[in-house]
């Protein structure tokens, strides 16, 4: 198991609930931190005021975000060594084709569409667990370059 | 002379210096001139001069090929510059030597003006073809906008109510009671079909969007590939699949499969209580049409509704019947219309269902019966 907070960027608080019960049922011992809108991300990730950054194991990206959406953060992300090599999963309400093309184009490590029915969206996020934190091999630390 | 002078055509003779040597009676109707006092004269002297420097060009022309040249050439009418096609063409003299040259003007003036409308208007037509499309194109990206929208915005509360009606069930089950957690069973069973209406109606908007690129496509490769997972969605069902070894049409293959998704899926669900199932794809050529078919031996449905089939979301069986939302066959329908096609359903009750297609433009009042 990847030691490290989750970081989901979302701001629907419904969502955010059923996201941390999702993955509490999954018995995944990650924190999750939850990061509002896409502003909020980056001041967490990639702190402008000296702060340590976070450095989650995972990022669970919603793509529509007040104030800097999800694609915006992505970009960001992939344009600084630090945050480079994040998983990121893009998790969203949309399949449309631009989105997903977007989001693979900017980075994105993976694509998951939210189903609808809590039981689909608990086995999606047991799998996306068990593959990030468990199965799946990070870039060792501090070797972002 | 009485040759020359019965047409309606303007003739004349020049010689080799272009001084006038004969002209025709319509000559001097045109030109209000009579033909004894134009003898001697060049057109120099008779029209202003880049009109009688064309002329003369001409005459030298036939001149120097020495065999009949037709040009057009114009000259000043009463209300303004008239249009002619000319033939000009050399006389010679017994040692072969050229001495003159013949001309016959034949008025197009007319024709002319009229092909210059044609011109107009097919300008005209394009122009207004432009705005049309911008103007198509436009509304597609509303719509398209629209349907982005509503798969965003939709979904999203829907899954507020299937979330919260599960978390009910799964943290105050006790408290709820029997009948309580039947309901809220309906209403998770209710926005789960919602949810799939949704998603097909993003489809059917999708139908609409995408660029259609027509190419050989070979339907019954695209049928073998859909049969096969019909076959794996449900292994224990014994039904018959007959394809011809090739198929091809002009069309778009990601459509067309689209297309062959929801008849043969139709034909698969509407076959589904028959221990002898047969679902067939044939193509046949009716008046230069090449027409395709989809059958089954299945639920069939009764023709007085038929006209309803390809509208969305109407539904010839009820829910608990068949299964489905109802949009299946208005994807069909909007692909097959795009494609320039008909398509027609024909069945009775319990005794199967055809539905057939066309993927090009059919002649004028053709219709697909």
């Amino acid at each position: 198991m990847i030691e490290g907070p989750i970081l989901l960027v979302e701001d629907n608080p419904d969502d955010v609930l059923f996201t941390v019960r999702a993955f509490g049922k999954n018995h995944m011992g990650n924190e999750i931190i939850v990061a509002g809108d896409g502003e909020q991300a980056l001041r967490l990730l990639l702190p402008s005021d000296g702060s340590r950054p976070l450095h989650p194991a995972l990022i669970l990206l919603d793509i529509n975000l007040p104030k800097v959406d999800g694609l915006e953060v992505l970009r960001a992300l992939r344009g600084d060594e630090r945050t480079r090599a994040l998983p990121v999963v893009v998790l969203t309400t949309s399949n449309e084709e631009r989105d997903i093309v977007d989001s693979y184009r900017l980075g994105a490590n993976s694509f998951v569409r939210k189903p609808v029915v809590f039981g689909d969206f608990v086995e999606a996020a047991n799998v996306l667990g068990l593959y990030w934190l468990l199965v799946n091999e990070p870039m060792p630390p501090n070797r972002g370059d | 002379m009485a040759l020359i002078d019965h047409t309606s055509a303007v003739i004349y003779m020049r010689d080799a210096d272009g001084r006038y040597l004969l002209v025709n009676r319509e000559y001097e109707r045109l030109f209000r001139l009579r033909r004894e006092d134009i003898v001697g004269l060049t057109d120099h002297d008779l029209f202003p001069g880049d009109v009688a420097d064309a002329f003369r060009a001409n005459d030298l022309l036939a001149f120097a090929r020495g065999f009949p040249v037709q040009m057009e050439e114009e000259a000043p009418g009463e209300d303004g510059l008239r249009t002619y096609v000319t033939v000009k063409f050399p006389l010679t003299d017994a040692a072969g030597t050229s001495y003159a040259v013949c001309g016959i003007s034949t008025d197009i003036t007319e024709r002319k003006l009229a092909e210059q409308e044609v011109r107009r208007l097919n300008d005209e037509l394009e122009m207004r073809v432009r705005e049309r499309t911008a103007e198509l194109e436009a509304s597609t990206r509303e719509l398209d906008a629209f349907a982005y929208s509503v798969s965003h915005d939709l979904r999203a509360p829907l899954r507020s109510v299937a979330g919260f009606s599960q978390i009910l069930l799964e943290d105050h089950s006790d408290a709820l009671g029997e009948q309580a957690r039947q309901y809220l069973d309906r209403i998770q069973a209710n926005v789960a079909r919602m949810a799939q209406m949704i998603d097909d109606l993003l489809h059917l908007s999708r139908a609409t969007r995408v660029e259609l690129r027509r190419e050989p496509t070979d339907l019954a490769g695209l049928a073998r590939e859909i049969a096969t997972e019909l076959r794996g969605r449900d292994p224990d069902r014994d039904a018959e699949f007959d394809i011809p070894d090739r198929l091809v049409a002009q069309g778009d293959p990601h459509l067309i499969r689209l297309v062959l998704q929801n008849l043969m899926g139709n034909a698969w669900k509407f076959t589904a209580h028959r221990g002898d199932a047969v679902i067939r794809l044939s193509g046949h050529e009716h008046d230069g049409v090449d027409v395709f078919s989809v059958q089954d031996n299945g639920a069939g449905f009764d023709m007085r509704y038929a006209h309803k089939m390809f509208q969305p979301f109407q539904r010839l069986h009820s829910a608990s019947e068949f299964e489905g939302t109802g949009i299946g066959l208005a994807i069909v329908h909007r692909i097959v219309t795009r494609h320039g096609g008909q398509i027609h359903a024909r069945s009775e009750p319990g005794q199967g269902a055809i539905f057939r297609f066309s993927l090009t433009p059919s002649p004028a009042g053709w219709v697909l019966r």
